[in-house]
């Protein structure tokens, strides 16, 4: 065991975006990695052969995308995507490739620079609620009920679609385009107000909820405010508090606030370990912790505590060099890695918080990074317009 | 008193009517004997002669003759010779044995007869009557050159050869003057002013022995034998009357005016105005460093000037300059006396010491002597520098030096005038301009040395002391010449040293060793005139000893080597011993290692920490070398460079400059101007850390020389248009200059390949009848041959065939393929190499920058202030001319440049550096243009070539005849040969 061994390369590097390369994400359970650039480009690559299986426009050339998602709770069969023209999609992936048209069109009226998150679940509680797999069908609007089932729905795609449609018409005009959802198939964005974070429905199209809870009134509250723009969001769901969502919000002024649905009022705790803008949150498999990524120079890893509500720095890893688009924890728990404006992919022990990795391959600002949910590769992705791929620390099995 | 008057009235009578005896005797006598016997009568009345030896060798007829002569007693011969030689007699005898008797009888003379009643007249009287006898006998030469002459002159010399240098003459006469000069019988008959005249005119005539004699006289008689005899003589005369007087008891200081003193001096003297003060020195310095070397030795401790008074055997070496009473004599020898000790290597305390002994007398008393050392040993002359340390030490510092540096005396008024006329010669801008380069570092040197003696204080209450030095230091600095700009900061450096010791002034990062060395790579050795030959031979010793030591240095760094690779062996062995690879393992342990510092922070539960130890950090170190943006555009290359306050972005883009430039892309065109500007007025010193200066400049200029390079016209617009813009510098317009240099150089040594025009031959033209195929194809194809058809007798087609050597890819294939429609062979026949683009764009480099050097414009001169520049453009204009050479756009050119060059003030301008320009820029005239076109010019009565060219010769002539500057004449002597050279050519 070497200490001065050099850092690895890639394994294979995909080529083949013409633009920045926003997301990536991996698939839950199949080969495929989902990667979607400024040019609103959404490819799909075979992680084997490295091949891109698909490419499609899927957002306009003129905003691009931001962020795409998927999650085995909204179907293994759906990709989702956001894009800077105020509208998430849902799509549903077939045999070869995506679908021509989006079975899911969420005009969020959200013009801004936060990746939307799918609702994260602990591996140890998700085949409960697989096997309850029950949705709450009836979705309250910009819901005050701090209780939603996490019942599932299995509805069809079609049916979805057509919600969607509907409701994307309906909604867009009436309720100026924010739905929140919350549960299994919910997605956490920074609403239009954008101080705001919003929860909306993937299987309706419509908003369920308002963090902070005002977000009809036309007065917000002042300290929500004063945080600035909600930079980066994560939702989850504690295992021990079952059920009810959890959002974590990162803010312009460095705070990080975690919301409880229950009580989308009042934040269950919020702290301030940047300096400046967070840019990236991740929490880790059983939600107790996590690591977030600021355009300060530094990277905090933190524990959450569910029953006491707060939220502690386990350990702040100080960088030479400021910036950090986008974090990841691996879902065993062992490595995160950081993609940082300063092209350098950073890896480090995840529980010591020790750094382990300096990754140079990207001849740009990287903008995400993600790990497969096997745990044997890590993606990469930057403003090169390439996606990388890695092999590290790979799981003893 | 009057009795003996009287008696030596009678002896002289009687002497006279002896002589004339004799003279009769010989000019009646018809054989050798008769005339030896009348001169033996005489002889034997003069001196003692062996007459039995002269028996012998006459007839026996006369022997009785020659022994009737009675032989006087000696009281008696003692007064006869006292007369005979001090009247008339001896002179009378004399013409008439040098004249006649050598003419007519000496060869006849037996040997012994010769030595006994001829040469013994000369050899046995005083030497300054025989000299004033002799001497004269010498001038006959030339004259005539017959037989006669010539026996006579060789005579004579052989009689000044055995009177003066086998006789030790010169001692006698010295002798002999001292007596005369002291005894009152003398001085009675003589007054004291007649005698000095008489002494001179005697020493005169010694000295001019050399010159009076044949070319064929014996080798004694060559001026540099001659001297070193007589010198040798003189000296122990000297030294045996000074101990003589100092046994007397007379002080020194009142015998100024002694007889073989003034003798020695006037000889001397003589001596050192015909240019052999070497011979001079060469005797007297081994024997005062003797003197002086014994007094060291003896007395270590305890040196001062009275040691040296109280020996006698000094006495007169302090006289002798002062003997010496041509001060231009003196001046020769001091000047012959400091190279010669800087040659012999003496330390700085002998040499004070020799120069204290020979002139603390004169250089008190006399104003003239002092400012030998003073005026010229320090403003005119130019000597080693350790003389230079030798003359401050004694006239300026005016006492013994310390062991190794200058010392101080008590009085430091001297030094303090000193400095201060140095420093007024030193500051002037027109000793900056005018004076050779040796004698600027001379006198800087001196001004260097004289300011590290000098205090603060001293410093400070000198007049005009700090002015001036600042005045010459900026005026220096100012100079193209780093030799110069050294000059002035050693200077800087030694006065800084001055007022503040702890804080010295580096204005150059060159010079920052402790000591500096005035000698400024001046090394001026005289030639050696007593050829050391063992001083070689303990170099050559030096130089064995040397390479001995680096023999083993050698040898011992390899034992090390071997040593080392042993040890790295007994390592390795030792560490190989260590893995037993039997030994059985425990991963744990191993893991262990590796994992005992997380424990006290972590607290997960062992297994975790066992997984954990898997994850092992890579190497993380981490540098920003790929982090810098990278200027990809001319407009962005633009843009970053007008960015001052940003000097990242500024480094990174001038060190894409040159390649992007090179790239050559569509927008140069339109951006070249731009990015000329914002090159130029990058502040490299500004965005770059301490030292790398040179590395961000030398992009810039490359970066600019490929902007000229392959954006010509454009470019140099801009750059001809910044050139007398008031905006820049003169760095940045020597920065233009420079890059415009380089650029016209690239550009005529670029090759580039452009495919000839090709030639279609029509069908009407061509040799072969239209139908038959063309006979292209590869070498070696046969001739086309029509092939006779077999079938149908009547057919429409011809065909042909020929052989074909095989392709060469028939026989080899290779891997390379050529991406072309055409072969390569074709494009070898198409290509045509051309050479130098530069004449294209010559106008364009040459002619706006030639326009306005004259004007004086706010910020720009060339002509006065900004010489540098003028030079530096006339450099410039000369590289563009020879880079045109032999193309018809020199001949356009020439005219113009050469109008430029002739004007008044730039062929005569004051600074050197110019001036050097202007003869390279001539040279490069010269060999640019093409001698036909010369030819032509002259015959069409090109008047402004043809008048450009003489203009050229006799500029160059004149320079080459009154120019100071050396490497100047040296230029102009070659510009004169080219000159030469191409009117051969055209002619």
């Amino acid at each position: 065991m070497d200490t001065k061994r050099p850092p690895p390369d890639p394994i294979a590097v995909l080529r083949g975006h013409r633009a920045s390369v926003m997301d990536v994400c991996f698939h839950s359970s199949r080969p495929l990695l989902f990667t979607g650039a400024t040019d609103g480009e959404l490819r799909i690559w075979d992680t084997v052969q490295h091949r891109t299986v698909s490419s499609s426009r899927v957002h306009g050339a003129a905003h691009g995308i931001i962020g795409v998602a998927t999650s085995p709770l909204i179907g293994d069969n759906k990709v989702v995507s956001q894009g800077r023209d105020g509208t998430i999609k849902c799509w549903d992936i077939e045999d070869g490739g995506l679908s021509r048209t989006p079975s899911l069109i969420i005009k969020t009226n959200s013009y801004h620079f936060c990746k939307l998150s799918l609702v994260k679940k602990p591996s140890t509680c998700l085949e409960q609620t697989e096997d309850a797999s029950s949705v709450n069908a009836s979705v309250k609007k910009s819901g005050s009920t701090t209780e939603h089932p996490k019942n599932f729905c299995d509805m069809k795609a079609g049916e979805t679609v057509n919600a969607a449609m509907l409701d994307g018409v309906d909604g867009g005009k009436t309720q100026g385009g924010s739905v929140s959802t919350e549960g299994p198939k919910y997605v956490a964005i920074a609403g239009s107000q954008s101080s705001e974070v919003e929860i909306w429905d993937l299987n309706t199209a419509e908003r369920l909820a308002c963090l902070p809870q005002i977000c009809n009134e036309s007065s917000s509250s002042n300290s929500t405010k004063a945080r600035g723009m909600c930079m980066a969001v994560q939702a989850f769901l504690p295992p021990k508090l079952q059920g009810f969502l959890n959002v974590l919000a990162g803010y312009e002024d460095g705070s990080m606030v975690l919301w409880d649905l229950r009580n989308p009022g009042v934040p269950v705790t919020s702290v301030k370990f940047h300096s400046e803008p967070v840019l990236s949150l991740s929490v880790d498999e059983p939600c107790t912790g996590g690591i977030s990524g600021a355009a300060d120079d530094k990277i905090v890893l933190f524990t959450l505590d569910h029953q006491t509500g707060c939220c502690l720095v386990k350990k702040e890893i100080s960088l030479q060099r400021p910036g950090i688009g986008g974090t990841s924890i691996r879902r065993d728990g062992k490595i995160a890695a950081t993609a940082g404006w300063d092209h350098r992919i950073r890896i480090y022990n995840y529980r010591k918080g020790s750094p382990l990795a300096v990754l140079k391959y990207h001849s740009a600002t990287c903008n995400a990074v993600s790990f497969s949910s096997d745990c044997k590769l890590m993606a990469s992705s930057s403003e090169d317009t390439t996606v990388a791929l890695w092999e590290l620390y790979p799981p003893r099995t | 008193m009057e009795d003996s008057k009287r008696k030596r009235r009678e002896i002289e009578s009687k002497i006279l009517e002896k002589v004339g005896e004799v003279v009769s005797a010989i000019a009646e006598a018809k054989y050798v004997d008769q005339v030896i016997c009348a001169l033996h009568s005489i002889a034997v009345q003069l001196f003692p002669v062996d007459s039995s030896r002269l028996l012998g060798c006459i007839d026996s007829g006369f022997r009785n003759q020659l022994l009737s002569g009675g032989i006087s007693s000696p009281f008696e011969r003692d007064d006869w010779w006292h007369v005979f030689y001090h009247e008339a007699a001896f002179p009378t005898l004399a013409r008439v044995l040098i004249y006649n008797v050598a003419l007519d009888w000496l060869a006849c003379f037996p040997l012994s007869a010769r030595t006994q009643v001829y040469d013994s007249f000369f050899v046995k009287g005083p030497p300054i009557e025989v000299v004033q006898a002799i001497i004269p006998a010498l001038l006959k030469n030339g004259s005539n050159k017959d037989t006669d002459v010539n026996v006579i002159c060789s005579n004579a010399e052989r009689i000044l050869v055995l009177c003066l240098l086998g006789n030790n003459g010169m001692l006698q006469m010295a002798r002999e003057f001292g007596i005369l000069y002291s005894s009152e019988e003398f001085t009675n008959k003589m007054l004291k002013p007649d005698m000095l005249v008489f002494i001179s005119k005697i020493a005169q005539l010694i000295a001019s022995i050399p010159d009076k004699a044949r070319l064929e006289a014996p080798a004694a008689l060559s001026s540099a034998q001659f001297f070193k005899q007589v010198i040798i003589q003189l000296l122990a005369a000297a030294e045996e009357r000074s101990v003589e007087i100092c046994n007397k008891g007379e002080a020194l200081d009142q015998s100024v005016s002694d007889g073989t003193f003034l003798f020695v001096g006037e000889t001397f003297s003589r001596i050192c105005r015909r240019g052999f003060a070497d011979i001079l020195l060469a005797e007297v310095v081994p024997r005062i460093l003797g003197h002086v070397r014994g007094c060291l030795s003896s007395n270590i401790d305890f040196i001062n000037h009275n040691l040296f008074k109280s020996k006698t055997n000094f006495q007169f070496w302090f006289k002798m300059i002062e003997t010496i009473k041509d001060s231009y004599a003196v001046e020769r020898l001091s000047e012959q006396l400091l190279h010669q000790l800087a040659t012999e290597h003496v330390t700085d305390i002998e040499a004070y010491w020799i120069l204290w002994i020979l002139f603390h007398r004169t250089a008190r008393n006399q104003a003239s002597i002092r400012s030998i050392f003073v005026d010229k040993g320090l403003l005119w002359k130019v000597f080693p520098v350790c003389c230079l340390k030798w003359i401050l030490q004694f006239a300026v510092l005016d006492c013994p030096p310390g062991s190794d540096s200058l010392k101080k005396g008590q009085n430091t008024q001297g030094l303090r005038d000193i400095v201060q006329r140095l420093l007024g010669v030193w500051s002037t801008r027109q000793f900056v301009q005018s004076a050779a380069m040796e004698q600027q570092a001379y006198v800087t040197a001196a001004v260097g040395l004289s300011l590290e003696q000098m205090s603060k204080e001293e410093l400070e209450t000198t007049k005009d002391v700090m002015p001036l030095i600042l005045q010459g230091v900026s005026c220096r600095l100012e100079s193209p010449d780093p030799l110069v700009r050294r000059m002035a900061s050693c200077i800087a450096l030694v006065f800084s040293k001055v007022v503040d010791p702890k804080n010295p002034l580096y204005l150059d990062d060159n010079c920052r060793e402790e000591t500096i060395n005035w000698e400024f790579g001046f090394n001026r050795q005289p030639k050696q005139i007593s050829a050391s030959s063992d001083r070689i031979e303990k170099a050559d010793d030096e130089v064995k000893s040397f390479l001995s030591e680096l023999n083993k240095g050698v040898s011992s760094v390899d034992d090390d080597r071997k040593n080392n690779n042993v040890k790295g062996r007994h390592q390795m062995f030792s560490e190989l011993k260590l893995v037993d690879p039997d030994e059985i393992v425990d991963p744990a342990t191993l893991n262990n290692e590796y994992s005992s510092d997380e424990e006290d922070r972590d607290d997960d539960d062992d297994a975790s920490e066992n997984s954990d130890s898997s994850l092992q950090p890579y190497d993380l170190s981490d540098d920003d070398a790929d982090l810098r943006k990278k200027v990809s555009q001319l407009v962005d290359l633009v843009g970053a460079l007008r960015k001052p306050d940003d000097p990242d972005t500024v480094e990174r883009a001038l060190d894409v400059a040159e390649k992007l430039v090179r790239a050559s892309p569509d927008e140069l065109q339109h951006l070249s101007g731009d990015l000329v500007r914002a090159l130029l007025q990058v502040r490299c010193s500004d965005l770059t850390i301490e030292g790398e200066e040179d590395s961000a400049e030398g992009k810039r200029q490359r970066a600019l020389v490929s902007l000229l390079v392959t954006c010509p016209f454009e470019s140099v617009a801009a750059v001809n248009k910044l050139l007398y813009s008031p905006n820049v510098d003169i760095s940045q317009r020597i920065l233009m200059l420079d890059v415009m240099i380089d650029a016209a150089q690239e550009l005529a040594n670029a090759t580039s390949n452009r495919p000839r025009h090709q030639q279609r031959n029509l069908i009407s033209t061509s040799e072969q009848p239209w139908f038959l195929p063309q006979s292209k194809g590869p070498p070696g194809a046969g001739l086309w041959k029509e092939v006779s058809e077999t079938g149908t007798s009547l057919s429409w087609s011809y065909r042909y065939e020929r052989d074909l050597p095989l392709k060469p890819s028939q026989i080899k294939t290779g891997k390379s393929r050529r991406w072309s429609l055409r072969s390569e062979k074709m494009q070898v026949n198409q290509l045509e190499y051309s050479k130098n683009k530069f004449p294209l764009y010559a106008a364009a480099f040459m002619l706006p920058a030639m326009q306005g050097f004259d004007k004086k414009r706010h910020g720009v001169d060339l002509l006065g202030g900004d010489f540098i520049v003028l030079g530096k453009l006339i450099y410039m204009l000369g590289v563009c001319m020879k880079c045109v050479a032999m193309h018809p756009e020199a001949m356009a050119l020439a005219p113009a440049l050469l109008d430029m060059l002739s004007s008044r003030d730039v062929s005569h301008h004051v600074e050197a550096y110019v001036r050097r320009s202007v003869l390279f820029a001539a040279s490069c005239i010269l060999v640019a243009l093409h001698p036909s076109f010369v030819a032509s010019a002259l015959v069409e009565g090109n008047a402004e070539i043809s008048k450009g060219l003489e203009w050229i010769r006799t500029w160059a002539l004149h320079v080459a005849e009154s120019e100071t500057d050396t490497e100047c004449s040296m230029m102009a002597m070659t510009c004169l040969q080219l000159h030469a050279e191409m009117a051969l050519q055209a002619s």
